[in-house]
């Protein structure tokens, strides 16, 4: 059983095609990034994912059933934007809630302190575990958002933008989490980014979604100029450094001249600049 | 009379009973309102009640039907217009000043004593019957238990309410609770301190709590008994001093919120970058 499989998905918002045409499988165990532009549905997939949005078209298998709001061996974790309400909690009680925040009544669950004191190992959090979200540090409020996100151990772990707001030392230091988290639960993880090289050492395969479409394969079957030339309808071109870096050239043509080749005229994703080439050149040059 | 013949009659028997039952609800609810930043909610929904009241007398009911038909429906509305963090302030906003406009055309109607008026705005502790004293008793004690058997899935869709959506909690469906919740609350607060003084049970106790504790049991514990000893003394001090019962409640509950912010910092100064 795959812990992913798609075929032929569409989504449509309102009457917005999203992306369409998406087949492809997850392999357990493995890591996947997730890349593409802002704002080409990257968020949107893991929704689709997780229950909250329904396919247009196709169908897809979780975990190899239809996919169902709530299932608890699908974990996730949202975008982080550090709710002014989350401040006040403590790192262990905020996974608390990851184990039973759903449930109703007075009842207590015996096995919930050994299974959040687990995930707060596993994580690194148990050191400051008692300490106010607000008081910690961006990278280890990631590590309690994971602990969070897989207090369950689950088979299926969607992480939305991990590494966004980290500096390298903290961004070096969650891949190493995911890849730990992989290698001890097992699980399959999706991992939705902006850069793919702070995560190229642990990625077995990357779903790249851009324009309405959706690339799936091993890491050089998609970070390669030809397909990449292809999805965006123009040239693009992809140097290593040595260091092992992809740089990639020729997708700022997409924001200045929005979809060029598109098929569809009346298209209104917006699309802000690609991070990656600056935020290349200041890894290089610091 | 003397002043322990005084403690002794039904009136302050029933308000000390009423303040009790008040104090109980609103330092429950109101951590909640302060975790979800909702305080304008609550602001909106008790101003609501005074044009539900003001109704209620013109057409010679009990005030406590109207707040009640009132502060259910705007707590309605705010839970399903203002789900989306975006629209709520202007869904609260908008929903405060229409009921206010009805409010002041229904007491421009009333042509009889404005003493009612007057009593919803600023409360009527030491007026409280025993009537009233049980209605505020049953829905005090609902509120408690409601609140204890929906505490954790109401503290997760307020405290992240991506991850519980995605945990398949209907974030909505806490909103509503939560909402009916305020405004029940709302509705036994103001037969204590009146719409003009509901903030002082139902954010500053909680206030004060979120400050001092890092647990949101603690938390919860804390907003509870601030609102007690604020209700309690302030009774005393009104009923031993004079002056209005309302406005020692709300002076020793702002005391509390300023002496917890006043107090050695635990938590705002260790923030780190």
């Amino acid at each position: 059983m795959k812990p992913l499989e798609f075929d032929d998905v569409a989504v449509r918002l309102g009457d917005r095609v999203i992306w369409s045409h998406a087949t492809f499988e997850i392999e357990p165990a493995s890591i996947t990034a997730v890349l593409g532009p802002n704002g080409a549905g990257k968020s949107t997939l893991l929704k689709v994912v997780l229950g909250l949005i329904a396919p247009s078209e196709g169908a897809l298998r979780v975990l190899g059933a239809a996919p169902a709001r709530g299932n608890p061996r699908v974990g996730y974790m949202a975008q982080s934007r550090l709710a002014d309400s989350l401040t006040s909690i403590t790192a262990r009680d905020y996974v608390g809630l990851g184990y039973d925040g759903r449930r109703f009544g007075w009842g207590r669950s015996p096995d919930k302190h050994a299974v959040v004191e687990r995930a707060l190992a596993l994580t690194g959090v148990t050191s400051f575990a008692d300490q106010p979200l607000g008081t910690l540090s961006g990278g280890q409020r990631q590590r309690v958002a994971l602990a969070h996100a897989a207090v369950f151990q689950p088979d299926l772990l969607l992480l939305d933008e991990p590494l966004a707001g980290l500096d390298l030392a903290a961004q070096a230091e969650i891949v190493d989490l995911i890849n730990l988290i992989r290698d001890t639960t097992g699980a399959a993880i999706i991992v939705v980014a902006h850069d793919l090289n702070p995560l190229a050492s642990i990625v077995d395969c990357v779903l790249w979604i851009a324009r309405r479409q959706v690339r799936c394969g091993k890491v050089d079957e998609v970070v390669n100029a030809a397909v990449l030339s292809e999805l965006y309808g123009h040239p693009i071109e992809i140097f290593t450094t040595a260091h092992g870096r992809r740089v990639i050239v020729g997708l700022e043509e997409e924001f200045a001249h929005p979809h060029p080749h598109g098929h569809d005229h009346h298209d209104h994703v917006h699309e802000e600049p690609h991070a990656h080439l600056e935020e290349i050149y200041r890894e290089e040059t610091s | 009379m003397s002043f322990s013949q005084l403690l002794s009659t039904s009136f302050v028997q029933n308000a000390f009973w009423a303040v009790t039952a008040v104090a109980l609800a609103a330092g429950a609810v109101g951590y909640f309102v302060v975790l979800r930043r909702q305080a304008f909610a609550a602001h909106a929904i008790g101003h609501v009640g005074f044009a539900g009241a003001a109704g209620a007398v013109l057409l010679g009911l009990s005030p406590i039907v109207g707040l009640l038909v009132f502060c259910l429906g705007a707590g309605l509305l705010i839970g399903v217009g203002g789900a989306n963090l975006d629209d709520r302030d202007a869904v609260v906003g908008v929903t405060l000043t229409a009921a206010l406009g009805l409010g002041v055309l229904f007491i421009s109607l009333y042509s009889g004593y404005a003493n009612a008026t007057y009593s919803i705005l600023f409360g009527q502790i030491l007026g409280v019957s025993t009537h009233d004293l049980v209605i505020v008793a049953l829905l005090s004690v609902a509120v408690v238990v409601a609140v204890s058997l929906t505490y954790r899935p109401l503290l997760f869709a307020s405290v992240d309410a991506q991850s519980a959506a995605a945990r398949g909690l209907s974030t909505r469906a806490m909103s509503l609770v939560f909402m009916t919740l305020l405004a029940v609350t709302t509705v036994v607060a103001i037969q204590v301190v009146g719409v003009l003084l509901v903030f002082s049970l139902l954010v500053a106790p909680a206030a004060a709590a979120e400050v001092v504790t890092t647990r949101p049991r603690d938390a919860l514990f804390v907003a509870v008994v601030v609102a007690l000893f604020s209700a309690w003394a302030g009774l005393f001090l009104g009923v031993a001093f004079g002056g209005p019962v309302s406005f020692w409640i709300t002076a020793i509950a702002s005391t509390g919120y300023l002496a917890a912010r006043l107090a050695p910092p635990r938590r705002h100064e260790r923030r780190s970058a």
